[in-house]
């Protein structure tokens, strides 16, 4: 996340305090070296021989990049991509919200009830839950099955292989990281400011809306950045969830990369995620101050 | 800055002295890759430990196959495998870009094998068949018994499985069903299989796994996909109302090949002469999953009940289409796998 450690264009309105800038680099500060050390190696190394790799592999010049554009295919996967994982964080915000509220209001024990009813999921492996999406969400499927049953339906609902699908299953894998930001986020807000409101004559709504929801903003942003983030390099659940119309990014890569074989072109499509992403967070943070929300300034 | 040189030095001498620690291995291993799960441990168990256990040579493993790795390996000239399986149209690529070590037949002796399995560079490992898997409860009565009467969605309606990869053998498919004569197959019309495709479009469903593929037709989702006749044979096995219908079937085969630079390059053509000289050994590995040994010589110490779903038995060979022409397919893989995205995705 780019944005969390220069200062976002708009963030400059409060000054930082004067102290902080000369120290970065006292004794302290050097225990980043390794870090730094560490990503040059294993990031930024990569990442500029998957740059170079783009433009020389298997000729030198914008070939790669010709094909992708030229492609309404390539282009319809990218927007995918964006689509898909912009509506998986939105589904998680309006189900982690509530859930990471009620767990701030609820007692020790169901507190951590729910907290392990979370993160059950998350410790199971990946290609398993999906597989079991597919057993749950087919047309033969529980899902289905009961709601013939119930004669809600007379034929089977088609719940996978198109975006539904690919929807139900990233959401599961994506609500942890969701609701933990935010619970965290939420769990030190001092509940007496909506007091106070009330006490002021707020009625409990707008107190909740207009002093408590604003002070959740750091985690929300969090989350959605987290899940949205995440969301973009899935390739397991639309593979197996989804139709081929659902295809993502990621999976295409892998396509590219495994089974044809084509590393230029399978580099220029990471390099173009890699910038599209970069500029949609840029946009993002002329609109909302990220650093701020993020933890970044106070 | 001359910290963070210093750091950069610690770092890669650390990362040097891991690889050298991976890579000062003892003289006698081979290290072998397949696809992983049962069915690498049941290949290992029955046909290359013995060898290792006789040969005293120490078997190591790693899973799955992965072509990336494979070139990324040899291209850095930092190879960990000797001997991994693949599908054939690889197996052709990385013969032709050098990725791969030549096969030494005055060490492993190729005359048994089948010749439209073995290149420069490639043994077969394993035989296989694309069949019709059908559902035997949606199909009580009949169920189709041609690549015609799969794609007729009037005559016998339902969801067709079919493998999500182009070299998936559902244009071979088409083209038979179209009417193509089976050795005029190659090279391969795409036109007039994606005509023929898009007659049963709205009906297609594809699967990317095996155990996706088992599942679709095992629950009458797909009550018909075009198997793989072992994971068909599999699910039977447990119970589930599945079956292979083997006319027309296409027959397919995975191969062994070593990757240019392996270490124990050696050791790897010496498992492979014995294992083309262990009958017994490919037989053993078959009774326990249907894919077909690679010699003729092992039918007779297989299984009667696995021997009538194997694509070589004196039964089955007979109702064969064709073989895929994976030469064909190393050729046109790129290309056609990407009419076929854009086709599915319209």
């Amino acid at each position: 996340m780019p944005q969390e450690a220069g200062d976002a264009p708009g963030a400059g309105s409060s000054p930082a305090p004067a102290r902080r800038r000369p120290r970065i680099l006292d004794g302290w500060g050097l225990l980043v070296l390794p870090l730094v050390a560490f990503l040059l190696v294993v990031f930024v190394a990569p990442l500029v021989s998957i740059l170079a790799r783009s433009f020389t592999d298997p000729t030198t010049g914008l070939d790669n990049y010709r094909d992708f554009f030229g492609s309404p295919v390539y282009l319809d996967v990218l927007g995918n991509t964006f689509r898909i994982s912009g509506l998986v964080t939105l589904v998680t915000l309006l189900l982690g919200f509530p859930y990471a509220y009620l767990m701030t209001l609820a007692p020790p024990l169901w507190r951590n009830l729910m907290l392990v009813a979370v993160l059950i999921p998350f410790w199971t492996s990946l290609l398993v839950r999906t597989f079991a999406w597919v057993l749950m969400l087919g047309d033969t499927g529980v899902v289905n099955q009961f709601l013939m049953s119930i004669g809600l339906i007379d034929e089977p609902t088609q719940l996978i292989r198109n975006q539904t699908g690919v929807l139900v299953g990233m959401v599961q894998v994506m609500l942890p990281y969701a609701v933990l930001p935010m619970f965290a986020t939420m769990r030190q807000i001092d509940r007496r400011l909506v007091q106070a409101a009330e006490g002021l004559g707020a009625r409990p709504i707008s107190a909740f809306w207009r002093v408590y929801a604003p002070l959740t903003l750091p985690g929300v942003a969090a989350s959605c950045l987290l899940v949205f983030i995440s969301s973009i390099g899935f390739y397991v659940t639309p593979a197996l969830l989804g139709g081929p119309k659902d295809m993502m990014i990621g999976e295409l890569i892998v396509q590219q990369l495994s089974a044809v074989l084509r590393w230029g072109f399978a580099s220029a499509l990471a390099v173009v995620l890699l910038l599209v992403t970069a500029a949609l967070l840029l946009l993002v943070s002329r609109i909302v101050n990220i650093g701020k929300f993020m933890g970044g300034e106070r | 800055m001359k910290r963070v040189l210093t750091a950069g030095v610690a770092l890669s001498a650390v990362l040097g002295l891991a690889a050298c620690g991976a890579a000062g291995s003892g003289a006698d291993q081979l290290t072998v890759v397949m696809w992983g799960g049962q069915d690498q441990k049941t290949h290992v168990k029955e046909a290359i430990q013995p060898w290792g256990d006789e040969a005293g040579v120490t078997i190591k493993q790693d899973s799955p196959s992965d072509y990336a790795k494979f070139r990324a390996q040899v291209e850095s000239g930092k190879v960990s495998w000797d001997v991994v399986e693949v599908e054939p149209n690889f197996a052709h690529t990385a013969c032709d870009k050098g990725w791969a070590e030549k096969i030494d037949t005055s060490i492993v002796d190729t005359t048994d094998l089948n010749p439209e399995e073995v290149t420069d560079c490639a043994i077969p490992v394993l035989e296989y068949a694309f069949t019709i898997g059908y559902n035997t409860e949606t199909f009580k009565d009949a169920h189709p018994t041609s690549w015609a009467e799969f794609f007729d969605t009037e005559k016998f309606p339902g969801k067709r499985g079919f493998w999500k990869y182009a070299t998936g053998a559902i244009f071979e498919a088409a083209l038979l069903a179209d009417g193509v004569k089976a050795d005029e197959l190659y090279p391969l019309d795409i036109d007039r299989a994606f005509a023929k495709l898009d007659t049963i479009k709205d009906d297609i469903v594809f699967y990317e796994t095996g155990e996706q593929q088992q599942q679709l037709v095992a629950s009458g989702e797909a009550p018909l996909v075009q198997a793989w006749n072992g994971r068909i044979y599999s699910a039977a096995k447990e119970g589930q109302p599945v079956a292979n219908e083997w006319n027309e079937h296409l027959l397919s085969y995975d191969q062994l090949v070593i990757p240019k630079g392996a270490k124990n390059a050696d050791n790897a053509q010496k498992w492979m002469k014995w294992y083309v000289e262990h009958p017994e050994a490919q037989a053993g590995y078959s009774n326990a999953t249907a894919y077909g040994p690679i010699t003729e010589a092992a039918l007779e110490h297989v299984e009667p009940e696995v021997l009538a779903e194997l694509p070589t038995s004196p039964e089955n060979a007979p109702k064969r289409a064709a073989i895929i022409d994976y030469a064909w397919w190393a050729d046109n893989y790129d290309e056609v796998s990407e009419r076929l995205n854009e086709w599915a995705a319209q």
